[in-house]
């Protein structure tokens, strides 16, 4: 469906999309996940066609989407990363304002119920909950029911209940038989959702597969995490039993990535109480596309 | 044309539901002209010539010119003794004194003509020679009407007034149509600029464009709000200056609906520029600002353009806004027709069309 080919962007000399190829598949949910300026949104707009590549092709549905802007914008939706909308008209009329820019649309009712914004439509927007204001955003990407749906980061800033809501939503459209590509900085985000993750940093997809796919990728299972006052221990850590790697994150923590969690932390425990050193904030998990980033990347995802 | 209505109509929606548009475009006028036809002393009372009147003689006959006097219009009467009249007048509290001499019932009831001694005396303030010349004038009139009276004078020669204006024009005459002209700037030049810049920095237009929705579209559709609100905002300032100060237009009102309209789009284009140039609305509003501020002043809109020095006509020629003050007051005031104005519509039309051209030219979706 979408088409991607050493797409390539530089800001004042900084690359910031550094020739990217990808393909994203009819009817899949395409997430891409790293870390704010990783270059998500810049790719987005791009494909969206509201920036215009320094070099490489966009295809949309066979449509070159830096030539024919025009006809892709009929077949696909969008919602921009901060959604703004006028503050002072109601649901019902920016649906109706959104609308008037098409010449096929879905019905107002219709989408006003798939969104469950029916009792909200006589609602100013700026009176419309995180929630509301994101199912509102997606419904105008959708409102000439397009092929294509593009979200940036749709979720970011929401209660985990307003999520899990948008979750299901955009379930929905996949289940409606459209194409989603949907850019997150919440790995979980990307677990649940997508059918294949994009792995982005600094410009470059770093990592693609199947969101279990990347997870086994790694050869290790379990993380165990902690943090201590001396670094040093890091060599002899390697040498613990089953130990396959040991990182050390931004914030200072330490990190094993273990295939035998149970013989690593015998002997990780052992070593610490022999050269009496604390373990703090000591605690082991599966691994997950945290640790595939954080491994890949030595940064952490979110904070 | 769907989007364009949608747009139009979101627009008007959003006029209605700001509260600062009701302030600056209704509210504010409407308070400026009342606070101008108030302080200026609009509905026809101009200016009154404060009479400080001392009867010395008390008679019947002088009670009956003093309330003769008193009605003559443009008059305003106190009473005082002979010695406080005369310090009202050097204090300037009063612009002249008269004086009705001791005699003065008793020479008219013997009805004789002499010129020995003077039945009423004058007192004026020469440094001030218009209101000297007004207020002699009337006293005189009013003695000359008594004396005529008392000779059974008959005119040979007569002449009759005929008002060729319902009413005479004042100051509230000639500042309306300037306050609909700083309107019309102001809103258009400041109000575009700052909301375009903003909608621009917040993405609003990002995600406009990327729908297949034109930029002909949405600029159309918020002209046309624009053009609507201004006529609407011009019949309350219209409506209010002709309710309380009996302000007339006295030529037609499509012509000035059309001076309106082509100022409307000339200040709404200007804005639109102005919005593409800044890189901030943070910046917007100051530019905008300084360049309708000065306006304010070189655009005729509280005194005529002929009264600003000469240096600065080459520059009030070149700007729109002297031609918008200039013919929306000629069309109110004189009734003026297309074929007085053609040159003035035909600079406001040039400026319309440039700055438009510069504007669709230099329109920018994306603040990139």
């Amino acid at each position: 469906m979408i088409k991607v080919k050493d797409l390539f962007k530089q800001y004042n000399g900084t690359p910031v999309v550094n020739k990217i190829s990808f393909q994203v598949a009819k009817g899949e949910i395409f997430g891409m996940l790293g870390p704010n300026g990783a270059g998500k949104t810049t790719t987005m707009e791009m494909i969206e066609g509201l920036r215009t590549p320094d070099s490489g092709q966009i295809y949309i549905a066979d449509l070159d989407a830096v030539k024919e802007r025009e006809k892709i914008k009929k077949v696909i939706g969008i919602q921009l990363q901060s959604t703004a909308l006028f503050d002072h008209l109601t649901v019902e009329e920016i649906l109706l304002l959104y609308a008037s820019f098409y010449p096929q649309t879905r019905p107002i009712i219709e989408l006003l119920t798939s969104f469950n914004l029916t009792e909200k439509k006589k609602t100013l927007v700026k009176h419309l909950s995180g929630g509301q204001k994101q199912r509102l955003a997606i419904a105008l990407a959708v409102v000439h029911d397009p092929q294509v749906i593009f979200l940036d980061e749709p979720t970011t800033g929401l209660d985990p209940q307003a999520r899990r809501d948008l979750w299901e939503i955009i379930l929905r459209l996949k289940d409606e038989g459209r194409t989603v590509f949907l850019s997150t900085h919440y790995m979980e985000e990307a677990e649940q959702l997508c059918d294949r993750v994009a792995i982005m940093d600094q410009g470059k997809i770093i990592a693609l597969d199947t969101p279990l796919g990347l997870i086994r990728q790694l050869a290790s299972e379990s993380v165990i995490e902690f943090y201590v006052e001396k670094e040093e221990m890091k060599e002899e850590l390697s040498t613990l039993a089953g130990v396959k790697e040991v990182k050390l994150a931004e914030d200072g923590a330490v990190m094993i990535l273990s295939d035998q969690l149970q013989r690593t932390l015998y002997d990780l425990i052992r070593l610490a109480d022999q050269q009496g050193i604390t373990l703090s904030g000591l605690r082991t998990r599966t691994a997950t596309l945290e640790d595939v980033f954080l491994q890949r990347t030595g940064k952490r995802l979110s904070e | 044309m769907k989007a364009y209505l949608r747009l139009t109509w979101a627009q008007l929606l959003l006029f209605a539901r700001n509260k600062n548009v009701l302030i600056w475009s209704f509210l504010l006028p409407v308070l400026m002209i009342l606070a101008i036809g108030t302080l200026m002393g609009g509905g026809g009372n101009q200016f009154k010539i404060q009479v400080a009147m001392v009867d010395e003689d008390q008679s019947e006959a002088s009670q009956s010119f003093i309330k003769g006097l008193e009605q003559v219009e443009g008059i305003k009467m106190s009473h005082y003794s002979s010695s406080e009249g005369m310090q009202q007048v050097k204090k300037g509290e009063a612009d002249l004194l008269v004086v009705i001499k001791k005699g003065f019932g008793t020479h008219i009831s013997d009805n004789k003509s002499t010129t020995d001694t003077e039945q009423v005396v004058l007192y004026l303030d020469e440094s001030n020679p218009t209101i000297a010349e007004v207020g002699s004038t009337l006293v005189n009139q009013e003695l000359d009407q008594l004396n005529k009276e008392l000779t059974n004078f008959q005119p040979v020669v007569t002449m009759k007034k005929v008002n060729v204006q319902s009413r005479p024009l004042t100051y509230i005459d000639f500042i309306v149509p300037g306050i609909l002209s700083l309107m019309i700037m102001s809103n258009n030049l400041n109000g575009v600029a700052a909301t375009i810049a903003s909608w621009r920095e917040r993405g609003i237009l990002r995600r406009m464009q990327g729908t297949p929705l034109s930029s002909a579209s949405f600029i159309a559709g918020q002209m046309t709000a624009r053009v609507l609100l201004n006529g609407l905002q011009a019949l309350v300032v219209l409506l209010v200056a002709y309710l309380f100060f009996d302000v007339h237009v006295y030529g037609s009102w499509a012509l000035l609906i059309a001076f309106v309209f082509l100022g409307t789009l000339t200040f709404m284009s200007i804005g639109f520029i102005i919005a593409s140039l800044s890189k901030t609305p943070e910046s917007a509003s100051p530019i905008a600002g300084l360049i309708s501020f000065p306006m304010i002043f070189v655009g005729g809109i509280f005194f005529p353009i002929r009264d600003l020095p000469d240096i600065l006509q080459p520059v009030v020629k070149a700007i729109p806004i002297g031609y918008l003050t200039e013919s929306l007051r000629s069309v109110m005031n004189e009734g003026a027709t297309i074929v007085e104005l053609w040159m003035p519509a035909l600079v406001l039309l040039g400026w319309t069309l440039v700055s438009f051209i510069v504007a669709a030219w230099s329109f920018r979706w994306d603040v990139d």
